[in-house]
């Protein structure tokens, strides 16, 4: 069963953020660890560097691919999830709390207004759904 | 690989068509998953010692050892109907292009599903070793693997489709090899090729027709025979110099930081 937190934004590339004032905290959705598949090792960003909305941040390998993480928002990293390394597994089971992936210094808030709220992300993949079949 | 990912790359800069492209390899190489681990998982000295060459894919997976195969690579836009948006949906869609042309040979092929078995500890590092998901199976056995990456405007699956299947050339080259005779069991019952499915005497040449000719029938398509457009071959030409021809890339799997 999918789930969508409330009290998160998502981007139409799967990825969500929880805003707590000038710091976002992003990770991929339960919708996308449940497309990929099992997933196998992540490469993400370090601290400093800058993320920026709609390129790649990092990439992510699961059951059949490695995929592109693209930033819903643009920012400077201020934390890499560390737990992550010690349990890969995380990112499936527990995708929208432990197994988040970078905490970015957002640069640009009004970019958080281009992000669905959990009704539209839901909305939006079932169209996405409908347009694979 | 370098031509695999120049023709990706320049594909979603020039919004060019879908590119099918099919290869074989001018001396055996072992090539790994991008985030495989090469110095615990590959022999270095054993490639070495057999001018093996070793090259990191973009793509995920796990190692394959590149020989009598013929290696497939598809490209193409996101937005385009023939492939669906999702991973999995890709591969379905290419799984049954090759399916097809491998009907040519009178090879009947399957799709594993997610209930595949096998022992993956018998070579754990070696793509052939157990299959996946979604891949293709000539008489219960792997006959394709294949590995894909994917941005958001579009991806890259290449493959090899076994022509001929030796896993005594394989077994050495990965780790850990410590039990000869068991992992060489292993991987004759987990990979087959499509000499020893078909049966009989093929031609190589009739083979590349035969997947042609599958993605054409499957796709609704018709191929237009081409060359690597100026800025593929630049881009191809950069990617050997500062990633591909790398111990950085190749053995480490580190790319350059503002690089490719």
């Amino acid at each position: 069963m999918k789930v969508f937190p409330e009290d998160l934004l998502y981007s139409r590339e799967h990825i969500w953020v929880r805003v707590d004032g000038d710091v976002a905290t992003i990770g991929i959705t339960d919708y996308a660890q449940e497309k990929l598949g099992e997933v196998h090792a992540v490469d993400l960003p370090e601290v400093d560097d800058e993320v920026e909305r709609d390129e790649p941040f990092g990439t992510i390998e699961a059951a059949k691919g490695v995929v592109e993480l693209i930033a819903p928002i643009s920012g400077q990293v201020f934390s890499v999830n560390e737990d992550i390394n010690d349990d890969i597994g995380i990112i499936n089971s527990d995708p929208h709390d432990t197994g988040w992936l970078i905490v970015i210094n957002i640069s640009d808030a009004d970019e958080l207004d281009d992000l669905l709220d959990a009704r539209g992300y839901h909305d939006f993949i079932l169209h996405e759904a409908e347009a694979e079949v | 690989m370098a031509t695999d990912e120049a023709i990706f790359w320049e594909s979603l800069h020039s919004e060019t068509f879908p590119t099918l492209r099919l290869y074989g390899w001018s001396r055996p190489a072992v090539s790994i998953g991008h985030f495989q681990n090469a110095t615990a998982e590959v022999d270095l000295d054993a490639c070495r010692g057999r001018n093996i060459a070793i090259v990191r894919r973009p793509t995920g997976g796990r190692a394959v050892f590149h020989d009598e195969e013929l290696t497939y690579a598809v490209v193409s836009g996101s937005a385009l109907p023939s492939f669906p948006l999702s991973v999995t949906g890709t591969y379905r869609v290419i799984m049954a292009c090759i399916a097809r042309g491998l009907e040519s040979f009178a090879i009947r092929t399957d799709l594993s599903g997610a209930d595949s078995s096998g022992d993956h500890s018998v070579l754990p590092a070696c793509c052939f070793s157990m299959p996946s998901r979604h891949e293709l199976l000539a008489g219960g056995k792997k006959i394709c693997g294949s590995a894909q990456f994917r941005s958001r405007d579009g991806f890259l699956q290449h493959g090899s489709l076994l022509w001929a299947f030796d896993p005594c050339k394989t077994w050495d080259l990965l780790l850990p090899h410590l039990k000869h005779e068991e992992q060489i069991a292993g991987l004759r019952a987990s990979a087959t090729s499509v000499k020893e499915a078909g049966g009989g005497f093929m031609d190589f040449n009739e083979l590349i027709d035969a997947v042609v000719r599958g993605f054409q029938d499957v796709l609704g398509i018709e191929f237009a025979e081409g060359h690597l457009t100026p800025g593929e071959e630049n881009l191809r030409d950069r990617l050997l110099v500062e990633k591909y021809h790398t111990d950085r890339w190749n053995i480490e799997g580190r790319v350059a930081k503002h690089g490719l």
